[in-house]
Order: structure tokens, then C-alpha cells, then sequence
């Protein structure tokens, strides 16, 4: 087999460029691999389409773009017009997206080719994948353990090299979180700098799509495509940068912040050490780093689930039997078909967001609860933005811990929270926040580390981890090179 | 002591914008059925809401024709509900942030002036339309996301009459500021009064119809609910809150459901649209060319002289109003009976509106103004309505095409009297004799001896005075 999507972007690229290859040869490889593994990464693979785009690309003259020909997988919540878009659910098993996502608009426009739809928790709705009506997907280190979710099969398929690059989405760590586990590069990048236009709505105020990709470089490389004003989506924004322009860069009077919290008892200990250690690096080269307290930043999964549930039973409540998707055959009543449709095509961690979010915002619960979150959730972003007034990044271990059994979690839906503790604060204030693989736990299993970033300086974030990335020694493509 | 009655009136309107509040689908009625939508509209999972900003502007106007004290800052929320006709199952409505508050319609009854109390008025998005057959029932969603305004009155409102003259009064204000064509049988006004009555200062129990067809329909509705609810009172039995809806047949209300304690709509803040602010340049510019308001309109017509009859035939017809509008300076009684009478007939008889004929803005304004001077009679004036209306010659050149041109020389309108005169001496005799009807006799030969063609008014000026010399 081939093994042309091991290479660098950049190396990928002077090869289409001097036509020792074409993408048709990169799609081939790409289909042999996926079809050859057996990490259940993809819900969709789209063969037919891959190649026939990749027939039509390998026709035109190799454009300077970077990104021209090159194959990308796509989280199965995000619209790519004609392909089944299934959210990881019962209830979209039969969904045909008719329309293209405002990120696929551009990823189409950059010359990419489509690859397949990865897999995911239902609707988005968890930390290990495994609430996937398809079955869990796993984790390329260690076939046993969970890729972390939502976004599990985009980070499975990048770090076993399967493609390149692929988008997530991330509402409470969704992107960083299984990046983290399976040792690959994850954006989150600000709220509003890639268009909602097109991802299945969890919790409209936190999601957020974004890049994962191999490294660092590529991670920007790719952002800067997805990243463009679009009208569809009131919340979108344009900054007309380049995220690469601060990769390789001297870090110069660099200041860092690590919250208390994030090395606190909740952190397993070869994280931590782990932490320290880039700590040292930093500090090694004239980067001061100070352990801060932040106020509030205890708070986050109580509002996180206060406010993703609380939207989450709004936004899903539109998948009802009667327009599109799955649909309970001949219901009784209206509210048959209502009731058994969801019933039967949610799983059971949606329903209990829904049944939690409904409850939430139901009456006085709504002034309680909702509205007092959303109080605390700004007193949260203020307080980070004061941080930020001081240092240029707030560094910290992206998980508590690394990738555990499949399976450990079992049904306690509270414990899969607590994975997410530390990756909530950049949703619930907007702010970017990326996962690097920094080192590896005593079973061999990634670390991620996480560097959170002021509103729109997803450039800062680069620039640090580019630097983190080429000190430390490490080397997080052997699952890649092992096929 | 009698009951008291209290009435307070929901109305929604749609806005006449040519899109949709949150999507770029037409918004207009009578299209084949599932022709204006997008994804946005069917609630299609990814989609999200785009606020049309034309929106916000003719809800502005309304505003300001309410009377209406305008929100600067204010945002959307969700209002949760399962229903087949609301395609997310949840609809984007304002809750907590009205665009306006505390306004008024003055309403006349008897020469009694009366101020209709606003409590606020916020926009939404309609649901599509439901049409029920016997086994299935079939949704057309080309209504799903056209903009509404909802208009709630305080409970002000203490006789029949005065909700329908309210509801004439506020359709009026809504239709002359261009916001809604407030077609109740098209559904582009819905009107739902809630009633009760009591003997005490303390309100009774709420009863709300539905499905009301016209204005008038909603007086009926309130007289029969009044009737209905003081009989059970007098039985000594009591009132259910409920929601009845009006039959048009038997002009009764029928009950459609009990009131369940309070709705649980789970309003929160709608995420995909930020909070808007409304600029004071932002409201100048939606009010910049606002119409002038009917009853500044009343008021010059009343001025110039119009009839009262035919002043509200006038206000009744926007499209006749507003044509009366570009000839403000001219006279409005000749103006406007020559629009309600002859050339509404001539319009009504081909199926035509003015825009589809030849009478251009020069054209009427030359025609009144020569009826005003009486440089042509009225038969001249029906002799040449066709040609008017036709082709595209201007006044002048149809009468003396048609050699109509009214004979305004003096030495020329002398000699046909003197002629006239001294053809018909007993005539004469007649007049002299005390006779004063013989001048009007003298006046038709005149008139007949000059073909019709003659100024009547000089002419008649003239030949009394030949006669009283």
C-alpha cells in the first residue's frame, strides 16, 4: 500500500505539484485504509464521490493552495450536500443532507475531497462516542480504550492516519477531548469563527466546528480555509488573518497562566507531571508561567448542563416523524407519533438531556436555573478575560485523565462529565482553545495538553504550540506508521 | 346592577415584507402550496435563523402609528410547543423584550372620544398552514416564517362596539402606514378577543374565541359570549376559563378547550440571534417615508369640503386616497367626485385600475382644473372620458379634435344671446312678466343654440344680466 498521506501537507503538495502523483491516488489510499480498518471511524464513506471529484481535480492544474486535492474526513453532524448526515442516531439513519454546511462550501472551494462521514456520540451527546447508534468507534493506541467523543471518529481516523485532516465539533470539549485521547492536534476555535450554517445544533451558544488535524501547522492551515464570514449565521464573524503567521515565531516576553484548578486532585498525577514538565520547558525558555485562580471555574459543568441541556431539548425537538428522518409508522395520534418516533429513534443519553433540559427551562426553573446560569456564565468570561489582560495564554491538561476502557464509563452520566471539566470554560466564554499531544501516560496512551486563548487569537495559540511541539521529543505517528 | 363587561383583543397581522423574517423565501399569499420554502423554513436540522431587517422597519411603523413606546434594546426568544404546523417545534416569538409598549388607538363611539390602551406588541414568526381533511391532514409551509406583529390591548375595552371600532381603527392605522394588507379573510389579521364579565370590580373569568372571519364577526362574538356567560352566571353556576372558537353559520361560540393551568412554553433566549439594537438612525430611516395617517387625510378633505359620505368612501379606499395625495392643491370636491363616481365606474366596468390607463397625473390635474373654471361642462367632460382614459392625447387636443372646445369669447356668446333673445321675445315677455322660471328656459336655448359648447356659467351671467337691463 501506498503511504502518501503519511507525508506532510507540504510534501503532498510538491508531489500533485510535480505530478509524481495525482489525487486520485491519494483518494485510492485513503479508501484502502478506512475499508481496511477496523476502528469503526466513519458512518459513511463516500467512494463514488471521493473519486469522481478526484477525477475531476486531477484533470486542472494543481493551484497554490495547500489544501488543493487533499482528502478530508467530516463529522457525521455536519450537512454535505447528497450524503447521509446521520448525527450517529436512529433518528437521522435515513437523513440525506440536501444542502451543503457553509464550512463544506469552502472546504469545497479549497479543491478538498470529501472522504466519508465520521462517527460520533448521538447528536453530539457525550465523551466517549460510544452513544454512537453505530457502536463506539476505537481508539488507534490501544483498540480497548475509548477515542473520547464526541468527535471520536474524526480523531480516530486522523491519528491512524486514515486522512489527513477532518472536522469536529465541539460544545463541551467535543473536538480537544478525543484529540487528547487519541494524540492529535484540535481547535476549538472562538465562538463564531466558523459558520454554524449547516452543523446539527446541540447547544447553539457553545457549538462550534473546528480542525483536527496531525500537527500544528496543518491545524491553522485548515482553519484559515473554514474561516469566513457567512450571512447564514447571525453569529459568524471575519478577522481576514492568517492563523500560521506566529508558527516558528520567538515567543517574546511571553507570560502564561495555569489555573490552580487545573493541577488540582481532580487531575490524575502522570497528567499533571506531564503539565509541569512543559511548565519547565516554558520557563527553560524565558516564558514566565504563574499558577493563577480564576473564580467560578469550578462551576462549569453545572452550567454546562443547565445550558447544553437547556438548548439542546429546544434544538432537537424539531425531529418529530412528521417532516424528514425517522418517523414511527402508522401512529395513532399526533402525539403517537411524537411520543413512539422519539422513543425509538433517540437514544437514551439524548433522551435524558432532553428530559433534563425540558425540566430546566420548564416554569420558574427557567429564572432559577437558565437565567442564572447564564448570569454566572458572564461573571465566568470576565473573569478569564481579566486573565487574559495579563497573560497572553492560560495553559492547563486538556483531560483529567488519558483514554480509559470501553465500556468503564457505564451508564453513569455524571462521570462522563467530569471528563470534560477543564475544556468547558473556553465554550461557555467563546474563547479558542486548542489539544496538542505533549506526552505519554505509563500505558502508552496520549496526553494532551490545552492552551486557551483571548477571544479571536487563535494565532497566539499557534504560535505557543508550534514551539511546544518541536521541543518536546516524543513522536505521536507511530499508530499512523504501524498499519 | 348590570354586568360590566371587559374585553381585551389579541390581533396578529402580517407584515407585507417581500421575504420572510428569518429566511429569504417570498412572503406572499395565494402561491401554490410548498412553493415559497427553503430549508429554513421547514426546519430543516443545521439551519439557522437570518433576521430580515425589513422586519424590524415596518414593525417600527407600526410602532409609531400605535402610538407605541419603541424597545432600543431587545432580543428574540424561543417559545417551545409541539405542534404539526410549527416546523422546529418551537417558535421564534419576543417574550420578555416587546418591540413596543404602552400605546393607544383613539376610537370614536358617539362623538365620544375613547383612548384603546396598548399593553405591547412584539414580533413572531407564523406557523405553516394546516389543512385538515377527513383521514390526514396536509401542511403547506409557504406561511411558515412569514413576520407577524401581535398587538394586545388592556382589558379596556367594554362593549362590542367599541372592539369593533377599535379593530376598524387599528386595521385603518396598520393599513395607511403600509405595514399589513390586514386581510381577515385571508388571514393576514387574525382577530381573538378574550371576554368576561362581572358585577364587582373584580375581573370575571376569561373566555378567549378563535377563528373569528371578520370585524363584525367579532362583535357578534363578544354580544353572544356576554349573553352566554351572564345566563350561566344568573343559574348560579360557574365560569370555566376556556378557549371558544366562533361559528359563522349559527353566529354562536363553540368550545374548542378548557384551560389547563398556565402553559408551559419554556421561553429562553434565542442563541442564533444577538441582541439587537435599535439606533436612533435606524428608526428615523424605517420612519422616513411613513404615510400621511387617515385622519390628518379626514381632516383636509373635511377642509376642502368633501362630503362626510364621501370623505369615508375615500379613507375606505387606500389606493384612492393615496392617488388624492398628489393633488392636494387642486380641488379636492371635483377631484373626488370625479374618482368615486365617473371614473370608478369607467375603472369598475373594464376590470382595470387607474395605473392601467391613459390618465396621467398631468391629464387629471388639467381635467379638474378645467371642470373648476368650468371651461368644460360636465356632458363635454362624459363625451370625452373615453379618450381620456384611451389614448394618450391631452385635454385639449381631444376637444378640439372632437371640436367640444368650450366658446369662452365674449363677442361670440353676445351675439347668440341676442339671437336667442330676439327668437323667442315671448319667452321674454314671460320673464319680464315675473316669470323667473322663463330664464331657465332661456338658458337651455342658449345652451342648445351654442351646441352644448357654450361656458354655462358666463353665458348665464350674461344672459341675465341682458335680461334684467
Amino acid at each position: 500500500m501506498s503511504n502518501y498521506i503519511n507525508l506532510s501537507i507540504k510534501e503532498i503538495h510538491v508531489l500533485l505539484k510535480e505530478k509524481k502523483i495525482t489525487p486520485i491516488d491519494l483518494v485510492n489510499e485513503c479508501i484502502k485504509k478506512i475499508e481496511s480498518s477496523d476502528l469503526n471511524a466513519f458512518i459513511t464513506l463516500d467512494k463514488e464521490g471521493a473519486l469522481k471529484q478526484a477525477e475531476e481535480l486531477s484533470k486542472m492544474e494543481v493551484s497554490d493552495d495547500l489544501l488543493f486535492g487533499i482528502p478530508i474526513a467530516i463529522k457525521d453532524n455536519i450537512m454535505v450536500n447528497g450524503l447521509r448526515c446521520t448525527c450517529a442516531s436512529r433518528m437521522l439513519d435515513n437523513f440525506t443532507a440536501i444542502y451543503d454546511a457553509g464550512c463544506i462550501d469552502l472546504i469545497k472551494k479549497h479543491g478538498m475531497i470529501i472522504i466519508g462521514k465520521t462517527n460520533m456520540d448521538e447528536f453530539a451527546m457525550g465523551s466517549t462516542s460510544e452513544t454512537s447508534y453505530y457502536g463506539a468507534p476505537k481508539n488507534p493506541w490501544n483498540k480497548d480504550k475509548v477515542t473520547g467523543g464526541s468527535s471520536g471518529g474524526s480523531a480516530a481516523s486522523v491519528s491512524a492516519g486514515l486522512v489527513p485532516m477532518a472536522l469536529g465539533s465541539d460544545t463541551g470539549g467535543s473536538i480537544r477531548q478525543p484529540s487528547s485521547f487519541t494524540g492529535i492536534v484540535g481547535m476549538k476555535p472562538t465562538y463564531g469563527r466558523v459558520s454554524r450554517y449547516g452543523l446539527v445544533a446541540f447547544a447553539s451558544s457553545l457549538d462550534q466546528i473546528g480542525p483536527m488535524t496531525r500537527n500544528v501547522y496543518e491545524n491553522a492551515l485548515l482553519l484559515n480555509a473554514i474561516s469566513k464570514l457567512d450571512r447564514r449565521d447571525m453569529t459568524s464573524f471575519d478577522t481576514n488573518e492568517d492563523f500560521t503567521r506566529k508558527i516558528d515565531k520567538p515567543l517574546e516576553n511571553f507570560k502564561v497562566a495555569i489555573p490552580n484548578y487545573f493541577v488540582s486532585d481532580i487531575v490524575d498525577s502522570e497528567v499533571k507531571n506531564k503539565i509541569l514538565e512543559i511548565k519547565k520547558l516554558l520557563e527553560d525558555n524565558n516564558v514566565k508561567v504563574d499558577f493563577i485562580d480564576i473564580k467560578h471555574i469550578d462551576k462549569t459543568v453545572t452550567l454546562y448542563q443547565i445550558i447544553a441541556m437547556g438548548e439542546a431539548s429546544s434544538n432537537l425537538a424539531r425531529f418529530d416523524g412528521v417532516r424528514y428522518g425517522f418517523s414511527y409508522p402508522n401512529p395513532t395520534s399526533l402525539d403517537d407519533l411524537y411520543s413512539k418516533t422519539r422513543k425509538f429513534g433517540f437514544g437514551n443519553e439524548v433522551k435524558r438531556r432532553i428530559m433534563v433540559g425540558s425540566y430546566l427551562l420548564s416554569g420558574e426553573n427557567a429564572k432559577t436555573y437558565y437565567n442564572k446560569a447564564l448570569e454566572i456564565r458572564d461573571d465566568l468570561q470576565k473573569n478569564f478575560l481579566k486573565v487574559f489582560d495579563n497573560y497572553n495564554l492560560i495553559i492547563g491538561p486538556t483531560t483529567a485523565r488519558c483514554a480509559y476502557d470501553l465500556g468503564d464509563k457505564g451508564d453513569d452520566p455524571l462521570k462522563s462529565f467530569m471528563d470534560d471539566v477543564l475544556v468547558m470554560h473556553a465554550n461557555m466564554g467563546g474563547f479558542p482553545s486548542l489539544s496538542m499531544p505533549v506526552g505519554f501516560n505509563s500505558e502508552h496512551l496520549p496526553i494532551g495538553l490545552q492552551i486557551i486563548g483571548n477571544l479571536r487569537d487563535e494565532a497566539t495559540i499557534y504560535g505557543l504550540a508550534s514551539f511546544i511541539e518541536k521541543n518536546i521529543k516524543e513522536d505521536f505517528s507511530e499508530v499512523r506508521n504501524g498499519l | 346592577m348590570d354586568y360590566k363587561i371587559t374585553v381585551g383583543i389579541e390581533v396578529h397581522c402580517e407584515l407585507k415584507t417581500k421575504e420572510k423574517i428569518f429566511s429569504p423565501s417570498l412572503s406572499c399569499y395565494g402561491s401554490m402550496a410548498n412553493t415559497n420554502i427553503n430549508v429554513i423554513d421547514l426546519g430543516y436540522p443545521g439551519t439557522l435563523p437570518l433576521l430580515n431587517k425589513e422586519v424590524l422597519e415596518y414593525a417600527i411603523r407600526a410602532c409609531k402609528v400605535l402610538n407605541l413606546n419603541i424597545t432600543h434594546d431587545m432580543h428574540f426568544d424561543r417559545k417551545n410547543y409541539f405542534y404539526a404546523d410549527n416546523p422546529k417545534n418551537f417558535q421564534i416569538t419576543q417574550n420578555e423584550t416587546p418591540i413596543g409598549r404602552d400605546g393607544y388607538v383613539e376610537i370614536d363611539v358617539d362623538g365620544v372620544k375613547k383612548k384603546i390602551e396598548i399593553l405591547e406588541m412584539h414580533i413572531e414568526e407564523d406557523t405553516s398552514k394546516s389543512v385538515h381533511g377527513e383521514k390526514s391532514s396536509l401542511l403547506d409551509f409557504n406561511r411558515a416564517g412569514v413576520p407577524l406583529i401581535e398587538i394586545v390591548t388592556k382589558p379596556c375595552i367594554n362593549s362590542s362596539v367599541e372592539a369593533v371600532k377599535y379593530l376598524e381603527k387599528l386595521r385603518e392605522l396598520l393599513l395607511y402606514a403600509n405595514v399589513s394588507d390586514c386581510k381577515i379573510e385571508e388571514g393576514s389579521m387574525r382577530c381573538e378577543p378574550n371576554v368576561s364579565i362581572s358585577k364587582t370590580e373584580k375581573f370575571g373569568t376569561k373566555v378567549e374565541v378563535k377563528n373569528i372571519g371578520s370585524i363584525s364577526n367579532v362583535g357578534e362574538a363578544i354580544e353572544y359570549e356576554v349573553a352566554r356567560q351572564k345566563e350561566i352566571l344568573e343559574k348560579g353556576e360557574v365560569l370555566k376559563e376556556q378557549t371558544r372558537r366562533f361559528d359563522d353559520k349559527t353566529k354562536t361560540t363553540i368550545l374548542m378547550r378548557v384551560k389547563e393551568t398556565g402553559n408551559d412554553y419554556r421561553y429562553f433566549p434565542e442563541p442564533d440571534i444577538p441582541f439587537v439594537h435599535l439606533t436612533d438612525e435606524f428608526i428615523e430611516k424605517s420612519l422616513h417615508d411613513l404615510p400621511r395617517m387617515p385622519d390628518d387625510r379626514r381632516n383636509d378633505y373635511e377642509k376642502a369640503g368633501i362630503l362626510p359620505i364621501n370623505i369615508e368612501k375615500i379613507i375606505a379606499n387606500k389606493a384612492l386616497s393615496d392617488y388624492l395625495e398628489r393633488f392636494l392643491d387642486i380641488n379636492l370636491v371635483i377631484a373626488s367626485n370625479l374618482l368615486l363616481g365617473d371614473i370608478s365606474a369607467y375603472l369598475n366596468k373594464n376590470n382595470i385600475s387607474i395605473s392601467d390607463t391613459k390618465l396621467t397625473d398631468d391629464k387629471f390635474r388639467d381635467l379638474v382644473n378645467k371642470l373648476d373654471k368650468k371651461e368644460i361642462s360636465n356632458k363635454i367632460f362624459k363625451d370625452i372620458l373615453n379618450d381620456i382614459m384611451e389614448t394618450d392625447k391631452n385635454i385639449n387636443t381631444i376637444l378640439d379634435d372632437k371640436g367640444l372646445n368650450l366658446i369662452n369669447d365674449d363677442s361670440l356668446i353676445d351675439t347668440l344671446i341676442d339671437k336667442v333673445l330676439s327668437d323667442n321675445s315671448d319667452i321674454v315677455n314671460q320673464y319680464k312678466s315675473g316669470n323667473e322660471r322663463s330664464a331657465k328656459a332661456l338658458m337651455g336655448l342658449l345652451m342648445k343654440e351654442g351646441k352644448g359648447k357654450i361656458n354655462p356659467s358666463s353665458a348665464n351671467q350674461k344672459l341675465m344680466e341682458k335680461l334684467n337691463s
